[in-house]
């Protein structure tokens, strides 16, 4: 699993390095290889991916609108990977905490105020 | 609706007040030409706030081979933001570790979101058009929830039924569903505990129109939008404080008064965060 806060790392390489997962262009390579070196075999074609996250802040001035752009940079490596996602629950006013189930790959996501749902 | 308001203004009423050196560090620190030796003194002459500096300075977060011993060389390490949010933490810290029940956020929430929020609008402040002081829009930032710790209780078990109405658009902002169930909302909440403490300006305005800047009087307008954004920013990157949690609206007016592109924002995020993680890491240390 991993957790994107900016779609770009060229905005600071060096945090990119120190902290690949920040950003959605380092962040799902980081992923792979790790899930590599886990263990992990065959091609990242064969992956079943889920994402969500991306709340959208309303900003007609176009500049908080990161929630957005992390999604589009998010779907768009995972293509270049030939990967398309199996489902997604993305963008909305709402803040969302996702937890994976290792043993099975189950995805709930919680929401505070609502009840869980599964990914 | 009941109306909760006078129940609760009066129990903002009871609230213990600032200690000695609390209010002289808010006194100081909203002055745009403090310093930060006026900071130090204060801190100095309080034998609690000191002991609290040295320990989170000597905490592993600051990976520090001596181990400090003197308040003077201790700020040397921190720098005036966290000093100020130690001491911060410190005199509000009974209303910091409130569960947040009626939001359904949980104990620590009210301080990381205030803290994330004071960064970010420290972070924002060199966009201003106008000058602001970017020590004082953190102070604000750390204090502009507070009111959230005082009607939590009477909101308990009312989140879904907010979320619902925002969902539907019969509300457009939390705070507004607070107003209709409450008659009072976090923002007024926290005004009138600002004007108990006699703390002053411009951290009651900032605490009282964070959500509706366009009604703050016009000279604070920059610094009380500073606030805005810093709050969203900080539910944006995943920092709120429960079921309210994104559930405002940004005010696209902010470009009267604040200058800032895409990137700067992806700039202030990154910086943001990792002063946020040592601050958190250094003084849970010490909880």
């Amino acid at each position: 699993m991993v957790h994107v806060a900016l779609p770009d790392s060229s905005i600071n390489p060096a945090k990119a390095k120190t902290k690949p997962g920040y950003f959605a262009d380092t962040g799902i390579p980081a992923l792979l290889q790790q899930m590599m070196i886990q263990g992990a075999t065959g091609s990242p074609k064969e992956m079943i991916a889920k994402i969500t996250g991306g709340a959208n802040v309303m900003d007609t001035n176009n500049v908080f609108n990161i929630g957005k752009r992390n999604i589009l940079a998010v779907k768009k490596i995972l293509w270049n990977y030939g990967v398309s996602p199996r489902s997604e629950d993305v963008a909305g006013n709402i803040s969302r905490t996702i937890t994976l189930t290792a043993k099975n790959g189950r995805t709930m996501i919680s929401s505070p105020g609502k009840t869980d749902w599964r990914l | 609706m009941i109306d909760k308001s006078a129940k609760i203004s009066s129990i903002i009423k009871q609230i213990k007040l600032l200690s000695s050196s609390a209010s002289r560090l808010f006194e100081i620190t909203t002055r745009e030409d403090h310093n930060l030796n006026e900071v130090v003194n204060i801190i100095k002459h309080d034998a609690n706030l000191t002991a609290k500096v040295l320990k989170v300075v000597n905490s592993a977060a600051y990976g520090l081979q001596n181990k400090i011993t003197a308040i003077n060389r201790a700020v040397g390490f921190t720098g005036e933001t966290t000093l100020i949010s130690i001491a911060m933490n410190e005199a509000v810290n009974m209303l910091y570790t409130k569960d947040l029940s009626g939001y359904e956020g949980e104990k620590g929430d009210l301080w990381a979101h205030n803290l994330l929020t004071g960064l970010a609008a420290k972070k924002i402040t060199p966009h201003a058009k106008k000058q602001i002081n970017g020590d004082v829009a953190f102070t604000c930032g750390l204090l502009h929830d507070l009111g959230k710790s005082i009607i939590s209780d009477f909101l308990i078990n009312t989140s879904s039924k907010v979320i619902q109405a925002i969902e539907n658009k019969k509300v457009d902002n939390y705070n507004i569903a607070e107003r209709k169930i409450l008659g009072i909302d976090h923002c007024q909440a926290g005004f009138e505990l600002a004007t108990h403490w006699n703390l002053p300006e411009p951290i009651p305005s900032a605490i009282r129109f964070h959500h509706t800047p366009i009604e703050a009087q016009e000279e604070y307008k920059p610094l009380v939008y500073a606030i805005h954004l810093g709050d969203i920013l900080a539910m944006m990157v995943g920092n709120g404080t429960g079921a309210d949690t994104l559930r405002y609206k940004l005010d696209s007016n902010y470009t009267k008064y604040i200058e800032i592109t895409e990137n700067d924002l992806a700039r202030i995020m990154v910086e943001i965060d990792d002063e946020f993680t040592k601050m958190q890491e250094s003084m849970q240390e010490n909880q």
